[in-house]
């Protein structure tokens, strides 16, 4: 594989006194003796002797095709242009765009425009964020969500002016909006220069770095419960029952923290008389070991469902079983064969419990709930899907072309690696609003054939997005 | 056709502009990083190297006719002015660069006389004198008159470094400058449109819109058609007098090479592997087959001779190649250089034609028959 000998783009961007600045002259500092321009709108106080600076007014130009996402840096192209008209190439060029500028056509310029294509790579989009400030940021308007919602990397700067817990949930919800971006929490903009630099945030090869791990915070189940079950036969039972015995020791809307408060809403999405579980093996209650299963969970609620009906067996396992209740409630035997712990994932929180023979209640030795935390009260948010299985190539390029075109306005990025009937290699791919870029990597060889994408956007619906993808499956 | 290598230099960097004096007799190379050096047309001795601008030079022009000039020579420069400081003709160079100042030089003192300072640090490009026609040149005395655009705005400049007027912002940064042959206006282009301003009243004469960016414009010979190379890889054609436009699409890249053949009857454009050579005559060329150059690289540079049918141009694979294009085998010489060409421009008499590179090469060739 021959080397990109491009000139490497990198984009700062971030709202004025996040700390882009000081960002900015340290890379300078550091890279030394390379020849690097910046591209500036702010007049800040950037320069190192001998380092280029260009100031520039942010110009934009609309593509020809009526589509209001198409656009491109006209002066960038213009700078850009005559920065290649030089006898020795560049080293690499820093653009630093102030807090109102829209990353969007930004990037797009690299992709427009042939010879810019042939010359430059861009690297990523850091965002730096002042820590005490992005909030007010954040709510006032759409551009400080636009920078997040582009980002390769993000600075969570300033880390010294706000409290521990702040930063926790700070982090978190940057995180839902995108969880692409690596973030990094820093006082002055301090962290080794390579993690901003070499990025490969728009490199296709690099596609296959995203960890599905990360992709989705939203968790497809609400709530998981851990039992130690001896081999035996056992009977689950779900939604309001009639047994008198037992009733506080079930899983009935208490957690162990909200004692008669009563005020847990059911989250009654879709149909009352379906509900997905899944019961997994766990290891132990080590931390490391529900995290394993509940990622082990997070790919089996994306897969395809087994139903069952009432009176039919729930098997532990890894596949999904959409349970039939009537009136929202149902009873299903358990037949364990193996002693061990067993994990029970349920889509949605409501009344469980299992039993064993003799009507004997079984507790859970751990109960954890996943509920979504203002994930629709944020506009702009990640939709991260994993799923196994295989690709049909037509409907694949359909679907994508289909939805690029009646949403690319609201989808600011993807990523993905699919893997596509009949292709031996992944099928990587990465887009920014209609720009969209695909193509055959390396081949899968021994590894299972993992679909793994990410839709980063505003006004994104996680349901149809992943149902469109499940119709683009081969059965 | 006898093709011979007259002589050759190097610049420290690219040769990013390129022009002949009026008179043929000195040829000004201008590197990217800023110096302009100049020429002598027989043998490439190295008359004056020019400082040029900080942080680069973008374009030079020659004053096309000499006349008697009052320079007013900043405060810096009063002591460089020297003995031809007080209205002496001279051969005056204009250049513009990345420091947002138009600098005047005189060509056979090998100094600057005049500067003029439009906005600081913004880059000025491009840069075109008006033609001065004999009907121009019994009507007024000091015809010349300098077109340089800096950002959105479009200004015309007298010889002495003064202003002679500034219009109104255009709604993007100018992008491209085209003088009618007559020298009654200057078309000047824009993301998204293109226009006409007269000469003399400093009104716009006709404006036109385009839905993209436009790199390049040109004028035939005749006047007639006015055309503009596009970013939406096309060449648009207006006729102003006829009200007319036209539209060749199907480019493989942006068009931003273009030069049209004396007669005005042909347009040849880059924007692709093959030169295309369009038939102007008659109704037009839209609908009709382009004659085809072929190059293995991308096409970088065209340029027709000034009053004859040769036609120079020049691709990404560092080849430069003359054509005569209508002809069944139209190729009648190529050269390899080490470099893609930068810039070709043809002598006053046509019997020369200077390249500069990309690596800041400069190549004249001697081209008869």
């Amino acid at each position: 594989m021959s080397a990109d000998t491009r000139i490497p783009v990198t984009v700062l961007t971030g709202f004025l006194g996040a700390g882009k600045t000081t960002l900015l002259n340290r890379i300078l500092t550091e890279q030394h003796g390379r020849k690097l321009a910046v591209i500036e709108n702010e007049f800040g106080e950037v320069g190192v002797d001998n380092q280029l600076v260009i100031q520039t007014d942010e110009e934009i130009f609309a593509m020809n095709n009526g589509c209001l996402c198409c656009t491109v840096r006209g002066d960038l192209l213009r700078i850009l242009g005559r920065l290649l008209k030089r006898k020795d190439r560049l080293d690499g060029v820093l653009i630093e765009t102030t807090g109102l500028a829209d990353p969007g056509p930004v990037a797009q310029t690299f992709f427009n425009d042939p010879e810019i294509r042939e010359a430059y790579r861009l690297e990523g989009i850091v965002t730096v964020v002042d820590a005490k400030h992005i909030v007010q940021h954040l709510d006032d308007g759409r551009e400080a969500k636009e920078q997040v919602a582009f980002a390769d990397v993000i600075l969570l700067n300033k880390t010294d002016l706000v409290s521990a817990a702040d930063l926790d949930r700070l982090e978190a919800r940057l995180h839902r909006m995108n969880t692409m971006a690596r973030i990094h929490r820093t006082r002055d903009c301090d962290l080794p220069i390579d993690r901003v630099l070499d990025i490969g945030g728009f490199n296709l090869s690099r596609a296959t770095d995203l960890d599905p791990r990360f992709l989705d915070p939203e968790y497809p189940f609400e709530w998981a419960g851990v039992y130690e079950l001896a081999a035996g036969a056992y009977e689950l039972c779900l939604g309001h029952h009639d047994h008198e015995e037992g009733h506080g020791d079930g899983h009935e809307h208490d957690h162990g923290h909200e004692d008669g408060d009563g005020d847990h809403d059911h989250h009654h999405h879709g149909d009352t008389d379906e509900l997905d579980v899944a019961l997994l093996p766990v290891k132990s209650l080590d931390a490391t070991d529900l995290a394993a299963a509940r990622d082990v969970a997070v790919q089996v609620f994306s897969d395809w469902e087994k139903q069952v009906r009432p009176g039919e067996p729930v098997a532990p396992g890894t596949t999904l079983q959409r349970l039939r209740l009537t009136g929202g409630h149902g009873h299903f035997p358990v037949p364990i064969a193996q002693a061990g712990r067993y994990m029970l994932f349920t889509a949605h929180d409501v009344p469980t419990h299992l039993y064993a023979a003799g009507e004997i209640l079984v507790r859970y030795v751990h109960d954890q709930t996943y509920r979504h935390e203002h994930s629709h009260d944020e506009e702009v948010a990640s939709v991260g899907i994993t799923m196994a299985g295989e690709l049909d190539a037509k409907r694949l390029n359909d679907w994508i072309g289909g939805l690029l075109a009646k949403k690319g306005q609201d989808i600011f990025r993807c990523k993905g690696v699919l893997a596509v009937r009949g292709a031996e290699k992944k099928l990587v791919f990465q887009g920014v609003h209609m720009m969209f870029d695909a193509k055959f990597d390396q081949p899968w060889g021994g590894a299972p054939r993992t679909n793994v994408f990410v839709f980063i956007g505003r006004n994104l619906n996680r349901e149809e997005l992943l149902g469109g993808f499940k119709s683009c499956m081969v059965n | 056709m006898n093709v011979t290598k007259v002589w050759a230099a190097q610049l420290d960097d690219y040769a990013i502009d390129l022009a002949w004096s009026p008179e043929g007799r000195v040829l000004a190379v201008a590197s990217a990083a800023g110096p302009v050096t100049l020429f002598d047309r027989a043998n490439g001795r190295k008359r004056h190297e020019l400082p040029g601008h900080a942080n680069g030079t973008n374009a030079i022009a020659w004053m096309p006719q000499v006349e008697r000039v009052v320079p007013h020579p900043p405060p810096a420069l009063d002591d460089a002015a020297g003995p031809r400081a007080e209205g002496n003709r001279f051969l005056c160079l204009a250049t513009g660069g990345q420091d947002g100042c138009v600098r005047w030089w005189d060509a056979d003192a090998g100094s600057q006389v005049a500067e003029t300072q439009l906005a600081a640090g913004a880059w000025i490009e491009p840069l075109a004198w008006r033609p001065v026609t004999a009907n121009l040149k019994s009507q007024i005395p000091n015809p010349n008159l300098l077109a340089a655009a800096v950002g959105r705005k479009l200004l015309l400049l007298h010889p002495d470094g003064s202003v002679a007027q500034t219009f109104a912002d255009a709604p993007k940064t100018l992008s491209a400058l085209a003088w009618h042959p007559q020298g009654s206006c200057v078309a000047v282009a824009w993301f998204g449109g293109v226009c006409l301003w007269d000469a003399d009243d400093f009104r716009v004469q006709r404006q036109y819109s385009y839905g993209s960016a436009i790199p390049a414009l040109t004028w035939s010979p005749d006047g007639r058609w006015l055309v503009a190379g596009a970013q939406d890889n096309a060449v648009h054609l207006w006729l102003p007098e006829e009200d007319q436009e036209f539209h060749m699409s199907g480019y493989e890249t942006k068009v931003r090479e273009l030069s049209f053949s004396h007669d005005s009857r042909w347009l040849a454009t880059g924007g692709a592997r093959d030169a295309c050579v369009w038939d102007c005559s008659g109704a037009g060329p839209e609908g009709r087959e382009p004659l085809a150059l072929p190059h293995t690289g991308r096409v970088c540079a065209v340029a027709y001779q000034r009053a004859h049918g040769c036609l120079a141009t020049a691709a990404a694979d560092h080849e430069v190649a003359l054509w005569d294009p209508p002809r069944p085998q139209p190729l009648v010489a190529s050269v390899k250089l080490t470099a893609p060409a930068s810039k070709l421009a043809w002598s006053p008499d046509d019997t020369q034609l200077a390249i500069g590179s990309q690596q800041g090469g400069v190549l004249v060739l001697q081209v008869g028959t």
